[in-house]
């Protein structure tokens, strides 16, 4: 049985393409145009959806975006709102909240138990026994609402798009329209962003008149340049008109984010119409005025049979014209400004087949309409910063005082006919685009920039608009029954008059405790009717009750679209595809993947120990610094002195933050006068740089010092062992001499490296070892490192991954920040209380660092477990013998191959910090060893000999 | 003695009862005059204050209470929070502590006659670095000892107990293992502050709301207005008019700072915005709460099916609520880049709330320089687990004039004294 009727004069569908879909497997056609309701509907069928807590049938109430029980399951698409998604052919539709299906729902047996169902019933049972609560909340959670997200969902892609508009209308109504064209006209970069899918708000389904007024209107916008976005909707207003747009019509992506900064935002969404609360209004043929204009005008659907009409106002009286028109019965017409109303609707399960009146008749009808009034969407105007006003006269909210560079229009700002909206939203695009030159011209201004602006700054214009008038409307609400304030969350105003009773008694509690408006259409249709209830029980008016503050986003926006596209692109060295194509385990290592080894990396040490070996230390920071008071910068952030490093020498610091802990450590030489490399750790390289502005921005502005972050400017290579000189001599050209008294130990020299000039190299030995640290223009590390391979051949040179490189650290005992230090770990901690220079002015963090020394502070220590052989994992807890007590844990482990016996570094409270104290170590397994603190941080060549030979 | 009044009690049978009748429930709590004096005024009217407030009266007999909030119960940071409860901490005074409340919380819907619904449904922190794993393997080591539920888990364990996770390898920031918590879990936030205040009120405690502290009155102290150090607090100005109290406690969150100023105590705290949001509801399918410190992120779902999401303070310290798109993005982002399946879902609704931010991560919490102002503050961005220890304790301190172990730690002079307490790494997005 079809509901379709005969073609009608705007209908928005194009019966000439129909498509097949099928709705709960059954197969059924609508046509091009059609949202997903009215071709359900226009296939007979009229329930869309159970309701969440009583699973009660329920079908279209407003046919349009905020319909509230039509959310269904597209494919895997959860939440599809079907009054407003446009239907496409092969759509696979189910209801969302049914079980086992929607026409026989064994929850709806919840119904009967209602009047125990009362809301937040959940807090004031299943308290008992404790232990069942998990098993209730099992079954509680069946009811959850909602479709089901089909986790083998792709990602995608949705590319955001930036825009940087000076007018942007957030409605494309008759006022929203005009706006657009007028502000365009006068010179405006305009978007005009339309919610449903085509521009025209009400004049979609009014009049011919409406409907040549409306063509009129959409070629002037296009004409006059605006960028018209349909189906797509402000969805956030932030800091000074920063905006959130989702376009819902993208080609390719299924929502996409635009972010705009509008020099003016003109507000024009228009009105939502208000259901009215009274005894069976969620019955399904219970609609708005709105919802049956829409259902005949635009998708020619026949709503019901027999109609009875509550009107209030001219859009109730124009639904009756409309029925009319349409061939439909109206068997009683209760005009509410006459003061009659409605006070029960009844019917079968399924659908509304009397309607009882205050003047006691009950009559026979299958369709209820009613229009009791409006609700402004005041949203974009919150988020404004602007808290709307009640106004008792029309029933409804308006703006307060929104910032100069938001403004009203339509329906929001007043009422109006047809052509006053017009002209009103004219002149306000023409107030919006001279408010936006005002803007511009601030803004090109305010910018260094190749021509200066044209003239003095246009004056600021006033708002001289002549405002919309308010027509008077009754303050509807609820009749002398009780029904449906929130749909999508089954709260009746019953509910919120016991709940106001108990106590929750103003909006922000009585929301929180009922959860009346935080379904998903966010209090669009239920905000103004849960005042009204509240103040009607509180004996107050709506003013004084106030409303909830309404939050972004507008309507709700897809994950898939905020997340766009991830910028976080993988970091790596200019050597990495050598590493790869030979044997290297990759490691993800922050922001870097670099190789872990190449397969042995045991072996690896052994070659760098006994021959030569090379690594790839690129993830390094490496800050250039340049400016007369470099020196300056690094006393203050160093713990320890640097006024007299002299040209070409190095020197290692530690940094500590302000309350002392240890932030990073590395090394930094002068390479000329005024010119420093700093090295810091790879994790710490981006924090360090911040700290670094921290202080030359904030601290220190008069310091001149430039800072350039060149960590992928420069690859970086570590050549170590005994060959390690033998084999950089075949490389390095006249202008670096390799003698060791000409570059000694905590040298650096620049130069020419396998024919590369401008090269840094040097002398330092995080592995123990002697080595060469060198640091080559990104474009030839890779020449470099083959050059190094070739050459070193005879050498016995093999490369080592940072596994090595971490065994070669610990068995030289030298920590890693963030390791074997935590977040709170000061300075003294390290070890190095040489490098705490107290005798210098300030440095960032002193004051803490003298204090914690003269307290218990924690020790590194190095440490051997008796057994060499038993590696203790890194974080095994180190405990007083006999106890539970922790006394400190293992922060670093390897089996050393040179010495051939388990190495650790670990902290311990003072008292077992000694060389030679036993300690006992607790293994992840649970078994206990014992170890020995040893008398050095280095396991290995604790005097240095091989680092400075 | 406190003359308890006993509410109507709340049952299944008493739903059923009242449903037959037709009889709605007595209110939760009075609307009581305000007085002009009481022997403890508690500012703040979140769960700090409200519990507080209820273990003066409860464990102590000290019934002659004012709890004052500016706006209405729990509108701060107790109404904003995504409720995750968890006690595997780094210190054994962290552990100790978050454990009691642990506890608390395990027996409260019994205790208060309200279902707070909590819900153990276990706590997984990930680790996608190697570093990340090294603290999580130390965090697991301690709490072993300390008898917390907590280990180290791998990607197919963290795949089986939560299937929506993309644990493979090949993504931007791999799951490499998980600190498992099988006691963490969530709470009905609202329910817990509501049960306080019933439960408070109850027993005779006052509870003022839009009351709003304006001024805090003191003598003797070495500031204007005989505030500062050395002096006493003799009450506080509200919007209402001036209440005479003994003892003032502040237990203002966000606004903590601010508050402890008007009685010349300077706070070592910022106030940052912790932001959240909320998607619209879908079935249920991820059976724990997840936590992301290197992605910024935290995830969890309601018995309704949104799912709930919540990331790190803003950076820049500020007082505004209002929330940001920059957060919305990146929060998608990185929930995209744990469960890549979520795409197709909407988010609903953002907000925000005010955390304050101590150097290391802990509370403030007992006496101030001022004899009489007390302070229970300092509570960041993992106050909420904490507050029923806390009411506790500092009911405790108040009724016995001196620190109770659980809290020695969380005194305000150890800013002074250099003995700041080592939470930093646990606590970190650590909800
Ligand atoms: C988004 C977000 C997520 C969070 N997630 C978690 C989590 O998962 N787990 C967790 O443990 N914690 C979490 N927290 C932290 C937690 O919410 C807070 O630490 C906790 O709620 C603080 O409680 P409180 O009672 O101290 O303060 P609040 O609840 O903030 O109460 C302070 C009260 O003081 C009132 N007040 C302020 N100024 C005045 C005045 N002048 N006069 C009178 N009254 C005043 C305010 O109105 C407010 O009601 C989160 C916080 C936020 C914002």
């Amino acid at each position: 049985m079809t509901t379709r009727l005969p073609a009608q004069p705007n209908e928005v569908i194009d019966r000439s393409k129909p498509l097949a879909f099928t709705w709960n497997g059954k197969k059924m056609r609508g046509f091009e145009g059609d949202t997903i309701t009215s071709a359900i509907l226009a296939n007979g069928e009229h329930i869309i959806s159970r309701s969440m807590k009583y699973h009660r049938p329920r079908g279209v109430l407003t046919a349009d975006f905020w319909d509230p029980n039509t959310s269904v399951q597209v494919g895997d698409e959860p939440n599809v709102r079907a009054s407003h998604r446009a239907l496409v052919a092969g759509m696979a539709v189910s209801a969302q909240n049914v079980w086992p299906s929607l026409k026989y729902d064994a929850k709806a047996a919840n119904g009967l138990v209602g009047r125990f169902l009362t809301a937040g019933f959940y807090y004031k049972t299943f308290m008992k026994p404790a232990k069942m609560w998990p098993a209730y909340e099992r079954v509680l959670a069946r009811f959850a609402p909602g479709g089901k997200v089909d986790l083998d969902t792709p990602h995608g892609y949705h590319d955001k798009r930036y825009a940087h508009p000076d007018v942007v209308v957030a409605g494309g109504g008759p006022s929203g329209l005009a706006a657009a064209v007028e502000a365009a006209r006068a010179g405006a970069s305009v978007m005009l962003v339309e919610h449903e899918h085509d521009l025209g708000g009400h004049l979609r389904w009014g009049s011919n008149d409406d409907a040549d007024a409306l063509a009129g209107l959409v070629a002037e916008a296009e004409s006059a340049g605006v960028e018209i976005l349909t189906n797509s909707t402000v969805t956030g207003r932030y800091e000074d008109n920063w905006l959130a747009i989702a376009q819902r019509n993208h080609p390719i992506a299924v929502e996409r984010l635009i972010k705009a900064r509008a020099k003016v935002l003109v507000v024009a969404p228009g009105l939502i119409e208000r259901p009215y609360v009274f005894a069976g209004n969620d019955l399904p043929g219970v609609m708005t005025s709105g919802a049956v204009r829409r259902l005949i005008a635009m998708y020619a659907i026949r709503p019901g049979n027999r109609a009875v009409v509550l009107t209030a106002n001219e859009s109730g009286d124009a639904a009756i014209d409309e029925l009319e028109r349409a061939g439909i019965e109206i068997v009683k017409v209760i005009d509410a400004r006459t003061g009659a109303t409605v006070t029960k609707a009844s019917g079968s399960k399924s659908r509304v087949k009397a309607v009882t009146c205050s003047d006691g008749s009950i009559v026979d009808a299958d369709l209820l309409v009613t229009a009791t009034g409006w609700t402004a969407p005041t949203s974009l105007l919150n988020m404004s910063g602007d808290r709307p006003v009640y106004d008792p006269a029309s029933a409804r909210f308006f703006a307060d005082s929104p910032p100069d560079n938001v403004l009203t229009t339509g329906g929001i700002a007043g009422d109006g006919n047809r052509d006053e909206l017009i002209s009103h939203g004219r002149s306000t695009g023409r107030l919006a685009a001279a408010r936006a030159g005002v803007a511009r011209h601030r803004i090109q201004a305010a910018t260094t920039r190749a021509t200066a602006v044209d003239g003095p700054e246009p004056a600021y214009p006033d708002d001289t608009r002549s405002p919309l008038g308010r027509d008077p409307h009754p303050e509807l609400f609820r009749s002398t029954s009780h029904g449906m304030v929130d749909f999508s969350e089954d709260i009746s105003s019953k509910d919120l008059f016991g709940a106001a009773a108990e106590g929750f008694d103003s909006v922000e509690l009585l929301k929180r405790f009922t959860t009346a408006t935080m379904g998903p259409s966010q209090g669009k249709l239920e905000t103004v009717n849960t005042v009204a209830v509240l103040a009607e029980a509180r004996g107050e008016t709506l003013a004084e009750v106030g409303t909830t503050v309404w939050r972004p986003p507008y309507a709700p926006i897809a994950l898939g679209a905020l997340a766009g596209r991830v910028f976080e692109p993988v970091r790596v060295s200019s050597i990495q595809p050598w590493h790869e194509a030979n044997g290297s385990t990759p490691i993800l290592a922050g922001q870097w993947v670099r190789p872990e080894h190449y397969g042995a990396p045991q072996q690896e040490v052994r070659n760098t120990r006994a021959n030569v070996g090379i690594t790839d230390v690129t993830p390094l920071g490496k800050l250039d610094l340049q400016g007369p008071d470099v020196a300056k910068l690094l006393s203050q952030l160093y713990t320890n002195k640097w006024m007299q490093l002299a040209i070409g020498s190095v020197r290692y610091g530690i940094m500590c933050a302000e309350d002392g802990v240890v932030l990073d450590d590395g090394v930094t030489g002068r390479l000329g006068d005024e010119h420093y490399l700093m090295t810091t750790t790879s994790s710490g390289a981006g924090g360090v740089w911040n700290w670094i502005e921290n202080w030359l921005q904030t601290e220190h502005p008069e310091w001149q010092v430039h800072v350039t972050p060149v960590t992928t400017g420069l690859t970086s290579i570590n050549v170590a062992g005994p060959n390690s000189r033998e084999l950089m001599s075949r490389l390095v050209g006249d202008d670096i001499d390799l003698d060791p008294d000409a570059f000694k130990y905590m040298q650096v020299r620049t130069g020419t490296i396998a024919g590369v000039a401008d090269c840094v190299v040097w002398r330092i030995g995080f592995t123990g070892e002697l080595s060469f640290e060198i640091h080559v223009p990104s474009g030839h590390g890779l020449h470099v490192w083959e050059t190094l391979l070739g050459q070193g051949e005879s050498l016995g040179v093999a490369p080592f991954g940072l596994e090595a490189q971490r065994i070669m650290r610990l068995e030289k005992g030298h920590f890693i920040v963030g390791q074997d230090t935590d977040g709170l770990s000061k300075a003294p901690t390290t070890g190095m209380i040489g490098l705490l220079k107290f005798d210098k002015d300030d440095w960032a963090g002193k004051p803490e660092v003298a204090w914690a020394l003269e307290g218990d502070y924690p020790r590194i220590v190095a440490i051997q477990p008796t057994d060499p052989s038993i590696v203790p994992d890194e974080a095994c807890q180190i405990l007083r013998e006999g106890t539970k007590d922790i006394v400190g844990r293992i922060t670093s482990s390897r089996f050393s191959p040179t010495l051939d016996r388990a190495v650790c570094l670990g902290q311990v409270t003072p008292e077992f910090a000694g060389p030679d104290t036993t300690l006992t170590v607790q293994l992840v397994n649970g078994e206990q060893i014992t170890a020995r603190v040893m008398q050095h941080h280095a396991h290995f060549d604790p005097e240095g000999e091989r680092l400075r030979g | 003695m406190g003359k308890h009044k006993s509410p109507a009690r709340y049952s299944a049978a008493g739903l059923a009862w009242r449903g037959l009748r037709n009889k709605s429930w007595p209110r939760v709590w009075r609307e009581p005059e305000l007085k002009s004096a009481y022997d403890v005024v508690v500012i703040g009217g979140g769960i700090h204050g409200l519990a507080t407030a209820y273990y003066l009266a409860s464990n102590h007999a000290i019934t002659n209470v004012a709890v004052v909030d500016k706006a209405y119960l729990g509108s701060g940071g107790s109404g904003r929070n995504t409720a995750i409860v968890r006690s595997n901490y780094l210190t054994p005074e962290g552990v100790a502590f978050y454990d009691r409340s642990l506890d608390l919380y395990n027996t409260m819907s019994t205790d208060l006659n309200i279902n707070v619904m909590f819900s153990e449904r276990g706590h997984m922190t990930l680790a996608h670095t190697d570093s990340a794993l090294r603290t999580m393997n130390w965090r697991a080591e301690v709490n072993k000892l300390q008898g917390i539920d907590s280990s180290v888990i791998a990607p197919d364990e963290i795949k089986k107990l939560s299937p929506s996770l993309d644990t493979s390898p090949n993504t931007r920031y791999p799951i490499l293992g998980a600190l498992y918590h099988p006691p963490g879990g969530t709470i009905r936030h609202d329910a817990v502050v509501w049960g306080y205040a019933r439960a408070a009120d109850a027993y005779g405690v006052d509870l003022h709301q839009k009351t709003e502290v304006l001024d805090i009155l003191c003598e003797g102290g070495a500031g204007p207005n005989g505030k500062g150090a050395g002096g006493k607090v003799t009450g506080v100005r509200t919007n209402r008019g001036d209440i005479h109290a003994p003892v003032v406690v502040n237990c203002t969150a966000g606004w903590a700072s601010t508050i402890a100023s008007m009685a010349g105590v300077r706070l070592p705290i910022t106030t940052h915005p912790l932001q959240a949001a909320v998607t619209e509801p879908v079935k249920t399918f991820l059976p724990t709460v997840i936590v992301s410190g290197s992605l910024h992120v935290y995830v969890s779902q309601t018995d309704r099916g949104e799912l709930v999401f919540g990331a790190s303070v803003d950076p820049v310290a500020n007082y505004d609520m209002k929330g940001t798109l920059e957060f919305t993005e990146e929060l998608a982002g990185h929930v995209l880049e744990l469960m890549p399946g979520l795409s197709k879902m909407r988010l609903m609704r953002q907000w925000a709330g005010l955390c304050d931010m101590t150097p290391d991560y802990s509370p403030v919490m007992g006496p101030t320089p001022v004899d009489g102002f007390l302070v229970d503050v300092g509570w960041g961005t993992y106050g909420f687990k904490a507050g029923p220890v806390s009411g506790e304790q500092m009911a405790a301190c108040i009724a016995h004039e001196s620190m109770p172990d659980l809290i020695a730690p969380f005194v305000l002079s150890r800013f002074t004294d250099g003995t700041l307490v080592g939470e930093k790494g646990a606590a970190a997005v650590g909800h």
